[in-house]
C-alpha cells in the first residue's frame, strides 16, 4: 500500500519541479539579494525601508486596502454563493459563466471601463445628480475607495468559487434537520451553515488577500502614481530607480505577508476541516 | 419528558392531512391525499420508492410546501406554520447530523435553538444520550460514530425537545439486518414509554409490520388501505396491498361464470372457485396466504410441478412452477425435506380462504 501511494507520489513532481525552478528558486535569489551588501549578511535595506514613513505609509495603505478588499469581495461573493450552490441546470450555468468571463476581459479593458463610470462627468455621477442625491458630482476615479471597489470586482470570481464549492457540497438536510428542531433562519445561518462553510471561506479570503496585497496594474490605472502601493514601489525600485536591493526589499517584505497568510490561513482551513 | 396520554387510532385525528397535493414541475406526485393519525399512535407509511411518502413527510414537517389541502395537529391549521415553528422533529435516512458538533452538541442543538443556554443544557443532554445509550460518546465527532450510533444520536436529538409529532424516514435502511431488528424494538419500546406519536416511513414491509399499530400502504400517491397489520394481511383491500404487504399464492383468470357470492375462475391450471360476485368475462386476480395454502385436496385443487422446496427452519416454502405473473406457493410448517423440485404435489385451499381483486385495481 505504501509503496503504491509512494509511486502515485510521484505524479506530483513534475508541478513540483516546474514550481522550484520558475518560482522558488528566484524568489530565493531575490530574497537572498534583500539581506545582502556587497555580498556581506546584512539586515540594513530592511531598516532603512522601515525608517521611512513614506514607505510605512504605503505598507499601510497596501495592507489596508488588500484587508477592505477582501472585507467587500466577502460581502458580495457570500450571498452570491448561498444563490449559486442553490441553482440548478440553465441558472447554474449562468452564474458560472457570469464568474469566469470576465476573467478573460484583461484588467486593462475593465480599468477603461470604469473611469467612463466612474469620473466626473461619469455615468454613476450623472445618475446621482439627476436623482437629486448629490447636487455636485462626487470625485470617485482617483480614490481609495474606487480601487477597492474595482479590486473587489476583479478578484470576486476568487472568493465567489471556493466558497461556493463548498456550499455545494453541504448536505441540503442540515439546514432541514435544523429547522425541523427549531432553528429560526438566522440560528440555522449562524450555526450551520457558516461554520460549514467556513473553510471556504478562508480559502478565498486567503486567494483575494495575496492577490489584493501584491496588485500593480489595478492600482497603476485607477489611482495612479499619486498613491502608491507596495507594487507600484517595487516597481518603481527596479525600472526607474535601479535600486535593485530596494525593489528585492519590498518584493521580500511583500512575500512574507503572503507567505503568512496563506500559512495561517491553511492552518484555520485544516483546523476547522478536522473538526467536521 | 410529555405527560402519558390515551392513545387511539386515528379517531382524534390528532395529526389531520386533509385533501393535500403537490406537483413538481407540473408532475403530480399526490392529489386529494387524506391521512389522519391518533395521539400516541405510532403508524407507518409503506409503498415502493418514488410514491411520495418522502413528499408526505416534508409536508407534515413543513419542509415542503403543500400545493393544496390542509395540515392540521391537534385541531390547529399549521399548513402554512414554517418548519421551525411546527414542534415537528425529524429523523432523516441519513441521519443529518451536523459533521461540525460532538454528539452532546448535536444532541443539544433543538435546545439551543429554543434559546438556552449552552450550560443550561447539560442534564437534558445527558438524560437523552442514557435514553438511547450513548452517554460514553457524548464528547466524540459525529463522524467517528458507526451507522447504529448514529441513528440513537439523531434519535435523542429529535427526542430532546418534546416534540409534539416525531416523523421518521426510512430510518432503518442504513443498518444492517441485524442491528435493524435490535433498533426497531428498542426505538419501538423508546417511543411507546413517551407515548410519542411517531410516522415511520419505509419500504420494507417487515418493519412496518413490526414497529407500528397501522400501516398506511401507499402507491403512486395514494393511500390504498390505512390498517392494523393483521387486518391488511388477512383482508388486503387491493392486489396492491396483498402483494406487498406479505407473499401470496396468486392466480390471474377470468371469470366464467358467477351465482351469489361465489365465482368459477379459469386459470392457468384449471377452473378454481373463490367468494365475489363479477360480471363473466372479467379478468380478476386471486389470492391465498401461503400457510392457507395445503397440500391436500380441498375446495379448489391444484396439480403442481415444483421449482424449488426452500427449507427456512421454521417453516418450508413449496414454489410451483406458475405462468409469469403468477405465483404458486405454498408454506408447511417446520422444517419439511420430503419435497424436491421436479416432484408433483397437490396445492389445496378453501374459497372462503381466497382474496379476489379484479384485475388493474
Ligand atoms: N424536490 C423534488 N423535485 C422534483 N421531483 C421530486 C422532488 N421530490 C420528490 N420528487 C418526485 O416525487 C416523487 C415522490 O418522491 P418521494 O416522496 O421522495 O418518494 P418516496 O419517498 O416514496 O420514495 C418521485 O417521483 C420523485 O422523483
Ligand atoms: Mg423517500
Amino acid at each position: 500500500m505504501t509503496g503504491r501511494a509512494e509511486r502515485i507520489g510521484l505524479l506530483a513532481l513534475p508541478g513540483l519541479s516546474f514550481l522550484a525552478v520558475i518560482y522558488a528558486l528566484p524568489l530565493f535569489m531575490l530574497l537572498l539579494k534583500s539581506v545582502q551588501i556587497d555580498g556581506q549578511f546584512s539586515f540594513a535595506e530592511y531598516v532603512a525601508f522601515f525608517s521611512d514613513s513614506y514607505n510605512l505609509s504605503v505598507l499601510w495603505r497596501t495592507v489596508r486596502v488588500a484587508l477592505l478588499t477582501t472585507g467587500l469581495a466577502l460581502i458580495i461573493a457570500y450571498p452570491t454563493a448561498i444563490v449559486m450552490a442553490r441553482a440548478k441546470g440553465f441558472w447554474l450555468s449562468v452564474f458560472l459563466v457570469a464568474m469566469v468571463l470576465p476573467m478573460s476581459v484583461g484588467v486593462v479593458v475593465k480599468a477603461f471601463a470604469w473611469t467612463i463610470l466612474f469620473r466626473t462627468r461619469g455615468v454613476l455621477n450623472d445618475t446621482l445628480m439627476s436623482l437629486g442625491i448629490t447636487d455636485a458630482p462626487i470625485r470617485m476615479l482617483f480614490t481609495e475607495t474606487a480601487l477597492i471597489i474595482g479590486a473587489a470586482n476583479v478578484f470576486l470570481p476568487f472568493m465567489v468559487l471556493p466558497i461556493y464549492a463548498v456550499l455545494r457540497q453541504m448536505d441540503s438536510r442540515l439546514p432541514e434537520a435544523a429547522a425541523s428542531l427549531g432553528a429560526t433562519p438566522v440560528f440555522r445561518f449562524m450555526n450551520v451553515t457558516l461554520p460549514l462553510s467556513l473553510p471556504g471561506v478562508v480559502a478565498g479570503c486567503a486567494f483575494t488577500f495575496s492577490l489584493a496585497i501584491s496588485m500593480y496594474v489595478i492600482p497603476s490605472l485607477i489611482v495612479g502614481e499619486r498613491q502608491q502601493t507596495l507594487s507600484m514601489l517595487t516597481a518603481r525600485s527596479f525600472l526607474y530607480l535601479r535600486n535593485e536591493a530596494l525593489g528585492a526589499t519590498i518584493s521580500s517584505i511583500l512575500l512574507l505577508i503572503a507567505i503568512s497568510v496563506v500559512l495561517t490561513s491553511s492552518w484555520a482551513a485544516n483546523r476547522l476541516g478536522a473538526r467536521q | 419528558m410529555a405527560p402519558p396520554a390515551p392513545r387511539d387510532m386515528g379517531d382524534s385525528k390528532y395529526l389531520d392531512v386533509n385533501a393535500v397535493g403537490k406537483a413538481f414541475k407540473g408532475t403530480s406526485v399526490m392529489s386529494g391525499m387524506d391521512f389522519r393519525v391518533g395521539r400516541g399512535e405510532l403508524v407507518s407509511l409503506l409503498g415502493p420508492s418514488g410514491c411520495g411518502k418522502t413528499t408526505l413527510l416534508r409536508i407534515i414537517a413543513g419542509l415542503t410546501t403543500a400545493d393544496s389541502g390542509e395540515v392540521l395537529l391537534d385541531g390547529r391549521a399549521i399548513t402554512s406554520a414554517p418548519a421551525h415553528k411546527r414542534n415537528i422533529s425529524v429523523v432523516f435516512q441519513s441521519y443529518a447530523l451536523f459533521p461540525h458538533l460532538t454528539v452532546a452538541e448535536n444532541v443539544a442543538f433543538g435546545l439551543r435553538a429554543r434559546g438556552h443556554a449552552k450550560t443550561d443544557c447539560g442534564p437534558k443532554v445527558a438524560e437523552a444520550l442514557a435514553l438511547v445509550r450513548m452517554s460514553d460518546f457524548a464528547e466524540r465527532k459525529v463522524a467517528a460514530l458507526s451507522g447504529g450510533q448514529q441513528q440513537r444520536v439523531a434519535v435523542a436529538r429529535a427526542l430532546i425537545v418534546d416534540p409534539v409529532l416525531l416523523l421518521l424516514d426510512e430510518p432503518f435502511s442504513a443498518l444492517d439486518r441485524k442491528l435493524r431488528e435490535t433498533m426497531q424494538v428498542e426505538l419501538k419500546t423508546l417511543l411507546r414509554d413517551r407515548n410519542m406519536t411517531a410516522i415511520f416511513v419505509t419500504h420494507d414491509q417487515d418493519e412496518a409490520m413490526g414497529v407500528s399499530d397501522r400501516i398506511a400502504v401507499m402507491n403512486a400517491g395514494q393511500i390504498e388501505q390505512f390498517a392494523t397489520p393483521s387486518e391488511l394481511y388477512a383482508r388486503p383491500a387491493s392486489a396492491f396491498v396483498m402483494d406487498f404487504v406479505g407473499l401470496s399464492t396468486r392466480l390471474n383468470g377470468e371469470v366464467i361464470e358467477s351465482t351469489e357470492n361465489r365465482s368459477t375462475i379459469r386459470s392457468a391450471y384449471g377452473t378454481v372457485h373463490a367468494p365475489g360476485t363479477f360480471v363473466p368475462g372479467t379478468k380478476v386476480t386471486i389470492g391465498v396466504r401461503p400457510e392457507l395454502v395445503k397440500t391436500r385436496a380441498a375446495e379448489n385443487t391444484l396439480r403442481v410441478t415444483l421449482a424449488d422446496a426452500m427449507v427456512l427452519g421454521s417453516k418450508t416454502q413449496l414454489h410451483g412452477r406458475a405462468e409469469a405473473g403468477d405465483r404458486l406457493l405454498c408454506e408447511v410448517p417446520g422444517m419439511n425435506s420430503d419435497y424436491a423440485p421436479g416432484d408433483t404435489v397437490t396445492f389445496g385451499w378453501d374459497v372462503a380462504d381466497s382474496l379476489v381483486y379484479e384485475t388493474g385495481t
